[in-house]
């Protein structure tokens, strides 16, 4: 998505720092119309990898292969 | 005979204090009967009657002398205070011990006696070995949790922090479980997202440990898995042994990702408890877990992104109303007029410095003609021409001048040598006049009463000079 966000660590430290940094005010416009964009953009990214991510259950065999779990717990999703 | 005896310390055999008659007669017996065996012979009757006689026995001792050799066979002494054997334990029989043997442990083993020929040793060959008191089990984790302990395998330094939002979550349990349902469960209802990855391992009986530590190694292995679960559902604590191992012990430790172990809840903790980042009682505990972090991890985000547009607006908002304020202070406004006319200032500062600059080349100029003029004028071949030109004239009327005065001094000259002729004593003399000196001829004498009879005189005439004696002297002024 974007190569300067390392993950979700990274991405919500930094965010954390930015809205810090904002709210502590004292920043020239540019400044902090820049720190914003940045900021939506590491927002958009958290809120984009935690809805991306569909449901899937595999299964790791001996051999290494990792195959759908597939019917074997369709049961206790309900 | 009887001093070897003594040299041993030993007492003398009974038979010797036999009496005479009853001696012979036994004697006499024995000889009739007497069968000679080897000593191998022996060794393999005694070995047969002490191998039937003790082929299961139990005793409870004392170890000590405890050795384990890298054949896996175990040799060690056991004993209680008033005697002592020895036991071997065979590498198969060493491997299904839950415990370790070690020195001064109470044990209750059992075995079958055997006899070493070799050595005519016999000794006790173990095949089953508990604590005494304490259970085998309960022993055996003690002293493994010491250990790994003691290694450093549980400190709070090596505890890893969950990750917020895995990517994939491993799973290492039975697939058979209830385990694998409870964390599906939990997972589908709170983190319907959630990828999991599930890596099959047998959770109880022989071989168990060994499965779910391999499966711990291979699971970490698989690229996107932030954090592990391992574990299986309750059960007694042989059920729940495999989590006590230390194979699995050592596989959490060295795992890249967090892990959380989640053994059911009989025990207190296991040994993989210990040693997991995060402890779960039960499997169903651990999803929570994992789901509470990703929930944390969304509320976070949520209010970071609204603190994040609020900040903006704030601070928006402080820049804009301090625009509006600027604006309305007097000092500002009549800014533009201001700067018109600091433009128009310097705009005219400017013409004036050009104007300033150019006047002063161009009056640089004509002082600099003037000067060329001048120096024109200083010219030194047009000075030397007429320098040497009045050296000439002045150096001609220098010499008319001396030439001039050499002729007039030459009259005066010869003027004043007429004069001083006609003044000349001598001129006098030449009319017959002499004059009359002292005869030091410093003084003219001009009385006669200045010498006396007899002194010198000289006498100068117009030509030559006299020296005369006065002979008489006549005063003409009386």
């Amino acid at each position: 998505m974007d190569s300067t966000i390392k993950d979700f660590e990274a991405a919500i430290a930094e965010l954390e720092t930015i809205v810090k940094k904002l709210e502590e005010g004292d920043l020239a416009l540019e400044k902090s119309l820049e720190l914003y964009e940045r900021g939506v953009q590491l927002s958009r990214f958290c809120h984009t990898r935690l809805e991306e991510a569909e449901k899937r259950i595999e299964i790791l065999n001996e051999r290494g292969d990792l195959r759908p779990a597939g019917q074997m717990f369709s049961k206790d999703e309900k | 005979m009887s001093s070897q005896f003594d040299l041993f310390g030993t007492p003398e055999p009974e038979l010797e204090q036999e009496p005479e008659p009853a001696r012979a007669s036994a004697a006499s017996a024995r000889e009739r009967q007497r069968t000679v065996l080897s000593v191998s012979d022996l060794t393999a009757n005694i070995r047969g009657i002490l191998e039937n006689a003790y082929s299961e026995v139990w005793i409870e001792a004392e170890i000590s002398n405890c050795r384990l050799w890298n054949t896996g066979h175990l040799y060690f002494t056991l004993k209680d205070p008033g005697a002592q054997i020895k036991a071997v334990m065979f590498k198969s029989d060493v491997r299904s011990l839950k415990f370790k043997p070690e020195d001064g442990l109470h044990v209750v083993v059992r075995g079958r006696i055997s006899v070493y020929e070799p050595k005519g040793e016999y000794q006790i060959v173990c095949e089953r070995m508990e604590p005494h008191g304490l259970g085998a089990l309960q022993l055996a984790f003690d002293q493994l949790k010491r250990r790994l302990q003691a290694e450093g395998l549980f400190d709070a330094t090596r505890k890893r922090a969950l990750p917020s939002l895995p990517r994939k979550i491993g799973i290492v349990t039975s697939l058979d479980g209830a385990a694998i349902r409870d964390i599906i469960k939990v997972l589908g209802r709170r983190y319907p997202n959630a990828h999991l990855v599930i890596r099959p391992a047998r959770v109880q009986g022989e071989g168990a440990a060994a499965e779910v530590a391999r499966g711990i190694r291979d699971i970490v292995a698989v690229a996107g898995i932030d954090v592990v679960i391992v574990g299986r559902g309750g059960g007694s604590i042989e059920d729940l042994w495999a989590f006590n191992d230390e194979g699995v012990a050592r596989a959490i430790a060295a795992s890249p990702v967090p892990i959380i172990s989640a053994v059911g809840h009989e025990v207190d903790f296991t040994i993989a408890d210990f040693a997991a980042d995060v402890r779960a009682p039960t499997p169903s505990a651990a999803a929570e877990i994992v789901v509470a972090r990703k929930e944390d991890f969304c509320n976070h985000i949520e209010r970071l992104s609204q603190r994040l547009t609020g900040a903006v607006r704030g601070s928006v908002a402080r820049l804009e109303s301090r625009v509006h304020v600027l604006n309305r202070r007097p000092g500002f406004a009549g800014w533009s007029a201001r700067l018109a006319l600091r433009g128009r200032h310097c705009a005219e500062t400017t013409y004036a410095l050009r104007h300033a600059a150019r006047s002063s080349v161009s009056r640089r100029l004509r002082a600099f003609q003037a000067l060329r003029l001048q120096l024109d004028q200083y010219d030194l071949r047009r000075r030397l021409g007429s320098v040497r030109a009045r050296l000439v004239g002045v150096d001609g009327t220098l010499r008319a001048a001396a030439m001039h005065r050499h002729h007039a001094a030459e009259a005066r000259l010869q003027n004043c040598a007429a004069r001083l002729d006609s003044l000349s004593p001598l001129a006098v003399l030449g009319r017959g006049y002499a004059v009359v000196w002292d005869d030091t001829r410093t003084r003219v004498v001009r009385r006669a009463s200045e010498v006396a009879r007899g002194d010198g005189v000289r006498i100068t005439l117009s030509e030559g000079e006299l020296t005369c004696q006065v002979v008489k002297t006549d005063g003409l002024d009386n």
